[in-house]
């Protein structure tokens, strides 16, 4: 009550509930004064029964802080004098200024890759609250940057904001949620009646075609402000372009005919390029790093082949063999499958991650099962099992580096073994992984930044990690997913990295590993690929299977025919190379004019590493 | 606010709510709350509720406030590195972090708040939402006064009476609001014996010792006005005020507004036209919408609110 009661008028000023001020009077010719007389209604009712009166010193101290939180000009960032834990960048802060003085909310942020496009939405948005400008903010993002989003809300600005998780979560403040969630019912009704002071959408990219879903979700939501952020904000065409404006603001660059016929030639090729830029800079600001700022160091990377001892690969062909078999009984229930592509996945990694799928395996199988049987023969075969060519190897070459390393690996158990293996061979090892609390997470930084050569990482996501001053990385073991990959690369290899990268690949010979290993190395070149490149292959090869979801089918129905998965893989990886050619070609050449006429809105920003 | 008119205002706040101080230093509070800051301060709304319906006595939250984080910080480290240490000299830096290092890895608590019981730290920076919940609590807690001016000195005369007259006293928080926004604040005492008006009235209080009581040997004058006659002085000379300033940002916002209003109207009269006779009033329903943003979001608008009042008695006839 107390807070409806308080509130300055402006914050509750909106299309749907108007003020109910009563007084009401022209100051000038175009604007409305309103006095709020709440607080006469209140204090009369005191007066009337005597009381209950407030505290003179907390009298004093409201006003104190009123005074400290006034906001006596339009046009200062306010929020950067409330921001004492970090300090953003200035290209960062000029494009909060334009977004703030210039545009009036309404932007679309297409900076690139790497430049901070989140800071700079956070900065429009702490700003716009300190005012009592926006109070409500809807937040969408895609579903795996959820989380990363409320964290960094929290943490750099001090803005509370939560991730949606359930229903009553849309009643906060300030939300973040993921497009496909939000844009469902029965969620899409209820944002639907909301007044939201200002809509962010990240990766807008995703709004380019009009007749999509998404797109009619976000034009149809009541919004004061509304923040678009893409780095590639053209990918195809021209009218992508024309659709992202449109939806931020409506008329911009004219009707669709008018657009064509004023600014385009063909679908990549636009025309009046001044008219359009002018148009462009109204909306639109895309900061561009310098040519010569932001050059990322070397990455070296070697895939070091590993023969499986004679134990180790009679596990790996009895897994094989229980994979298929199982697969042949039981067609169809697509989950179990997948766990047993895992059980295959886990014998390249280390016994110990075989053992604990398979005990669980066991666990859950039926006692009359004759698979019982089967999945004990082969937690035989695992204690026959006394050394680990991996990890030796892995052993191997951290001696030989003797410098910090970083070892990835997939699974929890073979992080265990190998802190263990490592302990035992007196080599001073650290483990890092998602479940750590923050406090245990920076801790293990510090410890491998000061006294061990040796991080064992189960986890690449969030952004704790930045390990800039380590060189080395192993993969002990390779995920499917391709962006995972990535992801590990860039705690090493960015910002900041002022040596090479050496990139190790362990990869036994003769099993599927040997198989992604060439996939993404030589098809995806996914060691080599510009930041954001990635994004776009990915995008265009997994339309309706994740790469993940397609190699296991392929492994699956491949069966114990080593050839038909040669071919499978053979020709997965063919399409991918394809596309990644396809990419990497349109940019310069084709996409030339479009960009630079894109490029000229904003500035370039010297990152040096 | 900088850090030591943080630290000024949370030891205002601290003591106008009855915490009880445990330890302080100018850049620390350690405090157990009252249970009204507990209330205001410690997000336990389900915690209060059972207290209030139980009547079980209220255990209030301990907090360590650090209002200077950069000193305390350092306070706590050389702290911690003398008494286990003693070879360690204080003041190298390396020697202490090493120590902290250690400390951390062997399980050593090195801060003497830490020894009996977690006590949540809190930094209270300007922004941080600790110290914005300080404010909200201070003004919930300061909004409606009742209060009389002490007497400058005992009179001596046991039947001499001072003459008081009663003001009303408002804060008021003027927002220039249209796509961007600018604030004000202007403090106004009516007396409510004549109905003259004084500006930066609140100053003028806190010039003056103030009580709850009514003082002995004091007599209060008879109101001439009402409190919404009062009410409607102080909005008039506000209002006078403001029709001075200049209102250039307001013309700016509606050229901004009425710009807006064309190139959408461009962009769905044609639209609107040239749609299926059943396309029509969606697309209508969409330019509705979108001009109602664009309202909301550049009308120029001035709105004038109360931060909070009170009647005040001072001494003489106003």
């Amino acid at each position: 009550m107390q807070s409806n009661k308080d509130a300055p008028a402006g914050e509750q000023q909106s299309p749907s509930n108007a003020n109910a001020n009563p007084a009401k009077s022209k100051l000038h010719p175009s604007v409305d004064l309103h006095f709020d007389r709440t607080w006469l209604t209140q204090l009369q009712e005191r007066v009337d029964r005597n009381g209950p009166w407030d505290d003179w010193t907390m009298y004093q101290l409201a006003v104190e802080a009123e005074q400290t939180k006034l906001i006596e000009s339009f046009d200062d960032l306010q929020c950067l004098r409330s921001l004492p834990s970090f300090e953003p960048m200035p290209h960062q802060i000029s494009t909060a200024r334009k977004v703030l003085h210039e545009m009036s909310g309404r932007a679309i942020l297409a900076d690139e890759v790497g430049l901070g496009k989140t800071i700079e939405a956070g900065l429009v948005l702490k700003e716009y609250m300190v005012r009592g400008l926006v109070k409500r903010a809807l937040i969408l993002v895609p579903a795996s940057l959820v989380l990363q989003w409320v964290r960094e809300l929290n943490a750099k600005f001090g803005i509370s904001a939560f991730a949606q998780k359930k229903e009553h979560s849309w009643g906060y403040d300030v939300v973040v949620a993921s497009m496909d969630t939000a844009k469902r019912d029965p969620h899409r009704e209820k944002l639907l009646n909301q007044d939201y002071d200002l809509l962010i959408i990240d990766e807008a990219h995703k709004l380019k075609n009009k007749k999509t879903t998404n797109y009619q979700f976000v034009n149809a939501l009541r919004k004061k402000y509304c923040l678009l952020l893409t780095a590639t904000p053209v990918q195809n065409d021209l009218d992508e372009l024309y659709n992202l404006i449109t939806l931020l603001k409506p008329g911009q660059l004219g009707g669709q005919s008018e657009f064509a016929s004023n600014f385009v030639v063909d679908k990549r090729l636009p025309k009046n390029e001044g008219q359009l830029q002018e148009a462009l800079q109204a909306v639109m600001i895309r900061n561009r790093r310098g040519d010569g700022g932001i050059h990322f160091t070397k990455r070296i990377v070697k895939n070091i082949r590993l023969q499986l001892s004679a134990e180790e690969q009679a596990l790996y062909d009895g897994v094989t063999n229980f994979v298929r078999e199982r697969y042949n009984e039981e067609q169809g229930d697509w989950t179990s499958m997948l766990s047993l592509v895992t059980l295959q996945r886990e014998v390249c990694s280390s016994r110990d991650a075989v053992f604990l799928t398979l005990v669980n395996m066991f666990k859950k199988t039926p006692e009359d099962s004759p698979n019982r049987a089967k999945i004990w023969q082969l937690v035989e075969v695992i204690r026959g099992i006394n050394a680990n060519t991996k990890a030796e190897k892995a052993m191997e070459l951290v001696r030989e580096m003797n410098d910090k390393v970083i070892i990835f690996t997939e699974y929890r158990a073979t992080q265990e073994y190998l802190l263990q293996y490592f302990r035992s061979n007196n080599m001073v090892a650290v483990p890092y992984r998602g479940g750590m609390n923050r406090g245990k997470k920076d801790w293990m930084m510090d410890l491998f930044r000061g006294r061990a050569q040796v991080l064992i990482a189960t986890e690449a996501g969030g952004e704790g990690i930045n390990l800039q001053f380590c060189h080395h990385m192993i993969n002990f073991d390779l995920p499917w997913n391709p962006m995972r990959v990535e992801q590990r690369i860039g705690r090493v290899h960015r910002l900041g990295q002022t040596s090479d990268v050496h990139i190790y690949n362990l990869c036994t010979v003769g099993t599927i590993e040997e198989h992604i290993v060439s996939l993404l190395h030589e098809k995806i070149n996914l060691f080599e690929l510009v930041i954001g490149e990635l994004d776009h292959i990915l995008e265009r090869f997994e339309k309706n299977e994740t790469l993940e979801q397609r190699l296991a089918r392929l492994m699956l129905e491949a069966g114990t025919n080593k050839d038909a998965l040669k071919e499978g893989i053979a020709e997965l990886g063919n399409s991918l190379s394809r596309i990644r050619d396809e990419v990497e070609l349109e940019d310069p050449s084709d996409l030339a004019a479009v960009n630079s006429v894109l490029n000229a809105v904003g500035q370039t920003i010297e990152v040096r590493p | 606010m900088n850090e030591r008119q943080i630290h000024k205002f949370v030891g205002r706040y601290l003591e106008a709510t009855d915490c009880q101080i445990i330890e302080k230093s100018p850049a620390h509070y350690h405090v157990k709350l009252s249970p009204r800051a507990d209330r205001d301060l410690t997000n336990r709304p389900f915690y209060w509720s059972f207290v209030d319906r139980t009547g079980a006595d209220p255990e209030t939250m301990s907090m360590l406030l650090v209002t200077d984080k950069a000193k305390y910080d350092d306070a706590a480290a050389a702290k911690a590195a003398q008494p286990p240490a003693p070879a360690a000299a204080p003041g190298s830096g390396s020697g202490n972090s090493a120590d902290a290092a250690f400390g951390r890895s062997f399980g050593y608590l090195n801060n003497a708040a830490n020894l009996n019981v977690r006590v949540p730290r809190e930094d209270l920076h300007y922004g941080s939402r600790r110290l914005e919940q300080l404010f909200q609590s201070a003004k919930i807690g300061g909004n409606y006064l009742c209060l009389f001016q002490e007497p400058e000195k005992r009179t001596s005369h046991p039947l001499h009476s001072t003459a008081y007259s009663a003001w009303l006293g408002v804060n008021m928080k003027v927002e220039f609001l249209c796509d961007m926004k600018r604030e004000e604040i202007h403090s106004f005492g009516i007396s409510l014996a004549t109905g003259q008006c004084l500006e930066q009235f609140s100053d003028r209080l806190l010039q003056q010792r103030m009580t709850p009581k009514l003082p002995p040997n004091v007599h209060t004058a008879k109101n001439a006005i009402t409190l919404n006659k009062a009410a409607s002085i102080a909005e008039g000379t506000l209002e006078r005020k403001l029709r001075t300033y200049d209102y250039s940002w307001a013309d700016a916002a509606s050229k901004r507004l009425d710009e807006e209003l064309s190139t959408v109207r461009h962009y769905y009269e044609p639209l609107i036209e040239g749609a299926e006779e059943e396309n029509r009033a969606p697309i209508a329903e969409q330019y509705e919408r979108r001009q109602e943003e664009i309202r909301w979001q550049y009308e120029p608008r001035v709105s004038v609110s109360a931060i909070n009042c009170g009647i005040f008695y001072l001494q003489g006839i106003g």
